[in-house]
């Protein structure tokens, strides 16, 4: 559904993606992992249209993305969930959510996307009228993913969705990730927490330095130590090497 | 009392001048992070429209406001369009482009001014519009002009209002002046939006502008003084703030009035900025200063 080859792009002079390729089929959840800094949220980024990547090719559901306006690429389909829980404090919850479906014509439609949105989310339906500004952290991610969804996405992807919540919170959240997928949705998820990452995806692309460094099935990588290893630096043949245990 | 109670009805009237001119300003600094320089010129070329239409096209008044507030808009999002937008290309929007737009406003501001007096040459042009007799309030006879700036800019600043909080576009418009990023990711056409802004900014000036005319003759360099008296309305009310703009303007128009009428009528000019430079002293976000902003 989403294929990306050799993307090279970054912000100003500085280069971040050094040809980064990857793939998401339909339904699927996909996780990509790395450290800080190795190019995870400039990827989405390039994905979803708020930065132009330098070279490569972006392709959704067979249609060329790559350079488009950010608004073009939601109506085509394709919403990115940011980091941050970037909400609007002045607007409420439910005018944070309608404006997910700002390209949405029917009334009709964005009611039932409504209604989705807080089956997915009761607590955002009892506080429909309260503030985002008000919120916690955890219901403020809920907005924002809300928001994501209201436009009927067909792949929603998610930036670092667990990050500064608390470990019920984010369990509850991944819960209702889960639950999304199983309605259909398709899934790209960047994520710090590797455990709960891997635990969700079925498939998961490891970026270090602008590229893939590692991919597979989920099962798989949560098995293997390179993949913890190449947040910290290293691999494990060389981590052997270093601290000379032989095996 | 009476004098006093009469001297602020007059600075309210003439402070829903300030008020539409400000709200102006603070609405395209939300918008755009633009300071716009070259927005008492918008005022001016509003009133130099409005002054065509009326005395050529021989409509009345009440049409001729509202082209001549659609047309002006239309002329702004010309300029935005082909002027200022393109010191963006090197990337990062209006808030980047910082300095250069700012002064990119000051020469437009001169440009415009130059091009009103090719058209219209120097001279202030008389705006006479049939308002009827003054109204009365008390001892006070209000002139019908005054009553008109008091309704045209309750009614302006109702449909804003009302466009802002309860419609879809006006969800859009707060979105893009929050946060651009986000609002592009909600499907938001930011571009469009920001054009929509701006019109709207320069639309709310050349109201100003088509009901202050009558009053005060419409000449080129009309468009200055207003521009700083608002601008201090702006900063008062907290910049970037709409209801501080309102505020703002009205603030200005009474202190002026009161001390035209209890301190001196010949330096009138000087009370907005003594006002203005009290409340940067106690408020500097202004009274009613505007939350931080994501700049986007």
């Amino acid at each position: 559904m989403l294929e990306i080859k050799d993307l090279v792009g970054g912000y100003g002079s500085v280069q971040v993606l050094n040809g980064a390729s990857l793939k998401v089929a339909r339904g699927q959840i996909v996780a990509l992992l790395g450290g800080n800094g190795t190019g995870k949220s400039t990827l989405l980024k390039a994905i979803s249209g708020l930065i132009k990547p330098w070279s490569g090719s972006i392709t959704f559901d067979g249609e060329r993305i790559d350079g488009l306006r950010p608004d073009l690429i939601v109506r085509r389909g394709l919403v990115q969930v940011t980091q941050g829980k970037e909400a609007f404090p002045g607007m409420t919850v439910e005018e944070n959510l309608k404006l997910g479906a700002f390209v949405v014509r029917d009334r009709a439609k964005t009611s039932r996307a409504l209604d989705r949105v807080y089956t997915y989310f009761p607590i955002l339906k009892e506080r429909r009228q309260q503030l985002s500004g008000t919120l916690s952290g955890g219901q403020l991610q809920m907005v924002c993913i809300g928001r994501g969804l209201m436009s009927s996405p067909r792949m929603i992807m998610l930036d670092e969705p667990s990050s500064a919540l608390a470990p019920q919170v984010v369990l509850d959240i991944f819960r209702t990730i889960h639950r999304i997928t199983q309605d259909g949705m398709t899934v790209l998820m960047v994520e710090q927490n590797v455990r709960m990452a891997l635990l969700l995806a079925e498939y998961g692309y490891v970026i270090k330095d602008g590229v893939i460094h590692i991919e597979g099935p989920a099962e798989k990588l949560i098995h293997d130590d390179n993949v913890r290893l190449s947040y910290l630096g290293g691999t494990v043949a060389n981590r052997e090497a270093s601290l000379g245990t032989g095996a | 009392m009476g004098y006093f109670i009469d001297l602020v009805i007059i600075g309210l009237s003439i402070g829903m001048v300030y008020a539409l001119v400000a709200l102006g300003l603070s609405l395209i600094y939300s918008g755009l992070d633009l300071v716009h320089f070259a927005h008492g010129e918008i005022y001016m070329i509003g009133a130099f429209i409005g002054l065509m239409l009326f005395r050529h096209l021989g409509i009345g008044y009440v049409p001729t406001l509202l082209l001549a507030v659609v047309l002006t808009g239309i002329v702004g999002v010309l300029i935005e369009r082909l002027f200022y937008r393109r010191l963006t290309r090197a990337g990062g929007g209006y808030t980047v482009a910082g300095m250069g737009m700012i002064i990119a406003g000051f020469g437009m501001s001169i440009v415009l001014q130059n091009v009103a007096y090719l058209i219209w040459g120097p001279k202030a042009l008389p705006f006479p519009v049939p308002y009827g007799r003054p109204v009365e309030i008390g001892n006070l006879a209000l002139p019908m002009s005054y009553v008109w700036i008091v309704a045209t800019a309750l009614i302006l600043m109702f449909v804003l209002n009302l466009l802002l909080k309860k419609t879809m576009i006006g969800l859009a418009i707060r979105a893009v002046a929050h946060n651009k990023d986000i609002a592009y990711l909600s499907g938001v056409n930011v571009p469009l939006m920001i054009s929509l802004i701006f019109g709207i900014g320069c639309a709310l000036g050349a109201a100003a502008g088509v009901l202050i005319g009558p009053i005060n003759y419409v000449q080129v360099l009309m468009g200055t003084g207003v521009l700083i008296k608002a601008f201090a309305a702006a900063v008062v009310g907290g910049f970037g703030s709409l209801p501080g703009a309102v505020l703002g303007g009205l603030l200005v128009g009474v202190i002026e009035s009161l001390g035209a009428g209890y301190v001196s009528g010949t330096y009138k000019d000087i009370y907005a900025f003594v006002l203005l430079i009290f409340v940067l002293m106690v408020k500097p976000s202004g009274i009613l200063g505007v939350e931080a902003k994501v700049k986007a």
